[in-house]
């Protein structure tokens, strides 16, 4: 063999013992003391622990073979003055307004109470976007789980549809358009004794 | 002679090579398909555990990243595309969820309301970063119904949101969405951190030993019993 050839296959053969060695060090298996040392989470050890927690419901058994929707009119007792008038997880209570038949058979009693929580609260934002409260987990007694509506979204006064034809009409003079971010949307107002309709679907999983 | 050993050569080759590229090719189309089916068996789950009464569907590119110029679909379409650089963060199918979960809130908000649900589409565009937080949210509320772990949202967004120094126009800090994604389990699904299944996972650990800082606001927060919103960094 000449000698340049021999160099070529003496660096091939270095490069490629090199490049094994490298790749066997990153798949190899950590040892004991490479084990990270685990984080402890302090608020899960001393206030979740301390607390009665329940597995939240899952609704992974479903049938929407049938298409029977019952309208259910429902009542809020309570008035709430803004969406900062409420915390994630607080019980709302609701009364049903009329009486709700299925196949001749009274189902729902005027007057029943309907509980559901406050799932989800989003505050008013720029560009008129409004506020508003998610209530969620509908629970009236003699009606199971899952065939009720999930969830019920209350808003504020939407500006934004005023906001949005100011601001293109203003951007011939800049920067006025800009100017209309600062209109915020309402606040999620909720008068005691507002109607609203849910769903109750009597034949869904 | 040699002509005729190299075209005898050429010949012999040229179908064995192009019966190989087939062969890739084949096995490309079922590689992605089978990712496909793991993004719609995942993906309706959560729509059909959901009760959501809008058509959304799920579209595997394995191309790296949305191309700047093209349109976001899911909006406009309902269409939730998982490009290559996504996926590749993904190892289990409850980060999947997480993935698809908060894509499909966004999604669905583009149904209601004026014009076919136009006018909240401009809202959502209008205030990204107001939607980015309630998306996440509303994805861990989807998870939790159709039976996946939340917590893998924290997993997710840990390993494949790159921390900005801050806030800007459009985007909220890696490690605010985190802060408050946490605060959105601690509170309504405490059950997942206390049987937390991703506590020895390395990216979970990684995510507390970087929000040291945020939870223990968050801890002051849940002693005091406030309601008082937290100014997360």
């Amino acid at each position: 063999m000449n000698k340049p050839g021999t160099i070529l296959a003496a660096l091939c053969l270095f490069a490629g013992l090199f490049s094994g060695s490298v790749f066997c060090a990153e798949i190899s298996e950590p040892s004991a003391d490479n084990i990270q040392e685990i984080i402890r989470d302090e608020i899960v050890e001393t206030i979740l622990k301390e607390r009665d927690i329940q597995k939240p419901g899952v609704h992974t058994v479903y049938d929407y073979k049938s298409t029977v929707k019952i309208p259910v009119k429902i009542s809020i007792k309570e008035k709430i003055k803004s969406e900062n008038d409420v915390y994630i997880g607080q019980e709302i209570k609701f009364e049903v307004e009329d009486n709700v038949f299925y196949k001749r058979k009274l189902k729902i009693r005027k007057g029943q109470i309907v509980k559901a929580k406050v799932g989800l609260i989003i505050s008013s934002g720029m560009n008129g976007i409004p506020a508003s409260i998610v209530f969620e987990d509908f629970k009236i007694d003699n009606v199971e789980n899952g065939k009720l509506q999930n969830t019920l979204e209350v808003f504020g006064q939407d500006r934004s549809l005023i906001v949005f034809p100011i601001k293109w009409a203003l951007t011939i003079l800049p920067p006025t358009g800009s100017l209309t971010n600062f209109i915020m949307g309402g606040h999620a107002r909720i008068r005691q004794g507002k109607t609203f309709t849910i769903y109750y679907h009597p034949e869904w999983l | 002679m040699f002509k005729k050993l190299l075209l005898f050569g050429f010949v012999m080759v040229f179908p064995l090579a192009s019966f190989a590229i087939e062969d890739i090719k084949a096995e490309d189309i079922q590689k992605e398909s089978a990712v496909q089916k793991r993004l719609n068996d995942v993906g309706v789950s959560i729509l059909n555990s959901n009760k959501i009464d809008g058509r959304v569907v799920f579209v595997y590119d394995k191309t790296e990243v949305k191309e700047k110029l093209k349109l976001d679909k899911t909006l406009v379409d309902r269409q939730i595309i998982v490009y290559g650089y996504d996926y590749k963060f993904i190892e289990d199918d409850n980060e999947l969820a997480a993935f698809l979960s908060r894509r499909i809130a966004e999604a669905y908000r583009s149904y209601p309301g004026l014009f076919k649900g136009r006018l909240n589409s401009l809202k959502i565009k209008a205030a990204p970063k107001k939607y980015q937080i309630i998306f996440d949210k509303i994805g861990v509320d989807y998870m939790v119904r159709s039976g996946y772990n939340p917590v893998a949202m924290i997993t997710l967004v840990n390993k494949s949101y790159p921390q900005k120094r801050g806030d800007s126009l459009t985007n909220n800090a890696t490690s605010k969405r985190l802060a408050k994604i946490y605060e959105h389990i601690c509170v309504k699904y405490p059950y997942y951190l206390v049987n937390n299944e991703y506590y020895n996972n390395k990216n979970y650990q990684n995510f507390l030993l970087t929000s040291q800082d945020n939870r223990k606001m968050l801890e002051e927060k849940l002693k005091n019993r406030s309601r008082k919103e937290l100014n997360y960094e």
